[in-house]
């Protein structure tokens, strides 16, 4: 037998063996995926397309960390040349003489050399910076993956350097791309001085360095389904298959029966495909509020206690099996979600974390597994239309003081159409800016009005929660007052509500359009109806995430605060990837037990860290009793004044005097 | 064991409550209803004896207005039947006529345990299970809690004035007015509430119309009327801590 028949065999050999073990896996994903629930994800193929362009060959995301993005990046375009190697390497086996040419045979070491710089990177990154991210996820993989991938790229210099000895001994041919395969080349000068370059040294040099290539790369095949490195075929169809739809959107369209997930079966095929893809990088982990705050979720171990569940029954569980919810995945670990969807933002694969922990709540909330007091705020929504127990009546109750009447929008038509939410409405703290928002409106010559009693909660945390049925009783309930009035736009300084508007009830065909005050009252800034003096204050601001990450409004409330005079200073967290204040989701309600520091208080220590700022400016009502509380709890409300933006324009019109934290209230005054 | 529980609503205290035209009454137009929240205690009490021991357990109430709401709530929640008894009745009817038809409809209903909230916002004295069990001849016990089956007897606490309490086994049928549920009442999806509503049936019983018992009259229905003021101390904390010394020197409560 001739060492190409060998080889020629062997590679046969593997190749078929591990097409073999990659389909027994394969097939068993396949055959889950088809049971899922229906979902489009074919629309749009060009943003498709580009999305596919900026995240895998842009590695956007992924740059976000540089030193995991650049490492990341050599390794992973190493797959692509790798690519390369084995046409040409299988090739010149099977077909003496074939080549990929100079110029590629080139590329080829060129990337080999990238490949382990990236290694030793990723091996310097995992041994001795051991981010925190990583905790959890399943590090001898995660090794094993690198050693497989080192062995690859030193075979493939390791055959290229006898491979001129075996094609002038055994192959009978010339060897075109010596040259060029510097790395190879050298180690044939290696061999030379050695005196390795007989016919036998060649044989086994060759047959060894074709066999940690070719052979490591389909065992590499065969091994993929089974571990974190999947990703590198996933990848791309999820991307691809990626939610172009408003992310603030929770559920698409309103389910058969429920919304739970019970089985993998209620999931969503992407939802499935989420748990292959998923790289166990742990950067969702390193941004999740309730992770932060050392409550029992994260978003990590979510996707990979899901998946490995998966794997452990192929979803075909015994009807004693513990369920998914409240087994595979803790009840504590879901309720401590925030959903403020940090996670998603974060994944450089976009696994969409919260639908899963929203569907999982559900099925929680079937078998009456929630936590007492949030229990409260659904029969309160439920009876009453607001989280506060308060009768509805109570709901206008702001609007008393004020020196003109403000417009029943259920009576008259009006140009904007006011959507107060429960906290601007009802919250002791956040409604004493509403009556000023009103005085702003009023000044800026506004023709707006109110749903008075009838407006109830939008419906945005119980959906959160996992009670669709509740959110789509609150939804049709103001949808019925909405269709009867007149208006050519919502209005509203509640981004929960605005997520609920704009997002959620599209599915019950409302279309008009959704504003943020910020947005609002820029936009009155700017055309001239509200003239402003400058707030010199100099402050940070935090973006609420349903109005920032959800809806991507971020740049309204700055332009806002600069058109107010406001020295701006960024906080590390901002904008898309701002860091909860902890109240969505429902937290707001709920125990906070294990909970070791307050996301809200880090926040603000966060604010504290950047020099000389003496207001924390927020955009949201929840915000406002989130924060002045974080304040308070930290003792530096003195130093630091939480801040509504209403506040500042007030004081910017000359409707109040602008609010100063105590300390500087008190020098002002000496 | 097979378990009635007797459920109603009640007006929704959240809101303010207003007289009627008589002064006798209230506005019952203007108020919303929601459903006692002691007899929520007494449905989860009897769920979580289900779930226990398999007890066959159905919801009983009188339609004296917008009930179906609350049985398919009952029904989503757990129980095996929801007994809605029909007959011309609003929600003024009083608690001993209520008991009267109520036990027109136990007498021969074959259950073996009948229980129900121990009080209402509207009959806070707690009387229907009492007067069930009279006018039944059955035994009956209220303020209890810890219920459990013991071999066809039935166990409970019954709770005390200063914190003493009374275990009791007793033989069926029997009446509770049950004050708490060993858990609190578990929460149900409205998605389940409206499944139910459009899978089951409500049972109707024809009760007839109101029972001749006699009755004390409301005279005066009244809103607590002041009897005197609070007075405020107004000043630094000095004066504020001098007042209230004086005070409790006038009052001869300082040694």
């Amino acid at each position: 037998m001739t060492l190409r028949t060998m080889l020629m065999a062997a590679t046969i050999v593997v190749a078929l063996a591990s097409v073999g073990v990659f389909s027994v896996r394969g097939r068993a994903i396949w055959t889950v995926l088809r049971r899922t629930r229906p979902v489009v994800r074919w629309d749009r193929i060009g943003e498709r397309l580009l999305s596919v362009g900026t995240q895998v060959f842009g590695h956007r995301r992924m740059v976000r960390i540089p030193l995991s993005g650049i490492l990341h990046y050599f390794i992973f375009s190493g797959f692509v040349v790798l690519l390369l190697d084995i046409v040409g390497t299988i090739g010149q086996v099977f077909r003496p003489g074939f080549g990929i040419g100079p110029w590629l045979s080139l590329a080829v070491d060129v990337w080999v050399a990238l490949v382990l710089v990236g290694v030793l990177m990723a091996v310097y990154n995992r041994a001795v910076l051991r981010p925190a991210r990583f905790h959890g996820s399943d590090e001898r993989d995660a090794y094993m993956i690198l050693v497989l991938i080192a062995i690859i790229v030193v075979g493939i210099v390791v055959h290229e350097s006898f491979y001129p000895v075996v094609a002038a001994s055994f192959f009978h041919v010339a060897d075109p791309s010596l040259k060029s395969e510097f790395l190879g080349n050298g180690l044939y000068h290696v061999w030379q001085n050695l005196g390795w370059t007989t016919p036998t040294a060649g044989l086994v040099g060759y047959t060894v360095g074709y066999l940690m290539d070719i052979g490591v790369v389909f065992a590499f095949l065969a091994y993929l389904p089974y571990s974190k490195h999947f990703h590198i075929l996933l990848a791309v169809p999820n991307i691809f298959f990626r939610n172009l739809r408003p992310i603030g959107e929770l559920v698409e369209s309103p389910p058969d029966e429920t919304m739970a997930i019970r089985s993998f079966d209620d999931m969503r095929w992407k939802d499935v495909l989420d748990l292959f893809t998923c790289t166990e990088c742990g950067r969702c982990q390193d941004v999740c509020p309730a992770y932060a705050a050392g409550q029992p979720l994260s978003p990590k171990m979510v996707i990979l206690d899901l998946r490995d569940r998966l794997v452990s029954d192929w979803g075909r569980s015994e009807a004693d099996a513990p369920p998914l919810a409240g087994g595979a995945v803790s009840r504590e670990a879901l309720w401590a979600c925030t959903t403020c969807g940090a996670c998603q933002q974060a994944c450089p694969v976009f696994i969409e974390h919260v639908p899963k922990i929203a569907g999982l709540r559900a099925a929680l909330l079937e078998d009456g597994d929630v936590d007492p007091a949030a229990q409260k705020v659904l029969v309160a929504w439920e009876r009453q239309g607001n989280s506060f127990g308060q009768p509805a009546r109570k709901r206008p109750e702001w609007a008393k003081g004020l020196e003109f009447p403000i417009r029943d929008a259920r009576k008259e038509p009006v140009d904007w159409l006011w959507f107060v939410g429960d906290f601007a409405a009802l919250d002791p703290r956040a409604r004493e800016m509403t009556p000023v928002v009103g005085e702003l409106l009023h000044r800026a010559g506004v023709d707006f009005g109110i749903l008075y009693e009838a407006e109830v909660n939008s419906g945005n945390d119980a959906l959160r929660i996992g009670e669709y049925g509740l959110f789509e009783t609150l939804a049709q309930k103001n949808l019925k007052v909405l269709e009867k009035a007149t208006f050519q736009r919502v209005f509203t300084t509640d981004p929960h509500s605005l997520n609920a508007l704009k997002n959620e009830y599209r599915k019950f065909g409302f279309d008009k359009p959704v504003f943020h005050y910020t947005e609002a009252f820029l936009a009155l800034i700017q055309e001239g109806r509200l003239p402003v003096s400058p707030v010199p204050i100099r402050a940070t601001y935090h973006d609420p995430c349903y109005l920032g990450r959800w809806n991507h409004i971020t740049e309204a409330p700055r332009e806002l605060l600069r058109v107010l005079g406001v020295d701006l200073r960024e906080m590390p967290r901002h904008g898309e990837q701002s860091f909860c204040c902890g109240a969505g989701g429902g937290r707001i309600w709920m125990d906070e037990s294990g909970i070791v520091e307050r996301p809200a208080n880090q926040r603000i220590r966060e604010a504290l860290a950047l020099p000389g700022i003496t207001h924390f400016v927020v955009a949201c009502p929840k915000d406002v009793s989130m924060f002045h509380a974080a304040a308070t709890a930290l003792g530096v409300d003195d130093r630091l004044r939480v801040t509504d933006v209403t506040e500042l324009l007030a004081a910017a019109v000359g409707l109040r005097a602008t609010p100063l934290p105590a300390a500087m209230a008190m020098g002002a005054s000496e | 064991m097979r378990i009635a529980v007797l459920v109603k609503d009640v007006p929704d205290l959240v809101e303010e409550l207003e007289l009627d035209e008589s002064g006798r009454g209230l506005a019952v137009d203007d108020l919303s209803y929601v459903p006692s929240e002691w007899d929520d205690q007494a449905l989860e009490e009897a769920l979580l004896l289900k779930e226990a021991s398999g007890a066959h357990v159905s919801a009983v109430a009188l339609d004296t207005g917008d009930v179906d709401n609350m049985l398919y709530t009952a029904l989503a929640k757990g129980a095996d039947r929801a007994v809605k008894l029909v007959g011309d009745y609003d929600r003024t009817l009083p608690g001993r006529q209520r008991a009267r038809i109520l036990a027109d409809y136990l007498a021969g209903a074959g259950y073996d345990l009948v229980m129900t909230g121990v009080q209402a916002v509207d009959d806070l004295d707690g009387q229907i299970a009492g007067l069930l069990g009279g006018m039944l001849g059955w035994p009956h016990a209220s303020v209890v809690r810890d219920v459990a089956v013991d071999s066809g007897a039935v166990r409970f606490v019954q709770e005390y004035a200063g914190g003493r309490m009374a275990e009791f086994r007793s033989s069926t049928p029997l009446v509770l007015g049950v004050q708490a549920a060993k858990k609190p009442p578990r929460y149900v999806p409205i998605a389940r509430i409206r499944q139910v509503s459009r899978s089951a049936a409500l049972e109707e019983v024809e009760a007839g119309g109101s029972p001749s018992e006699s009755l004390a009259a409301i005279e005066r229905l009244y809103r607590p009327e002041a009897q005197g003021h609070a007075t405020m101390w107004d000043g630094d904390a000095e004066q504020v801590a001098a007042a209230l010394v004086a005070l409790l020197d006038e009052q001869h409560l300082r040694s």
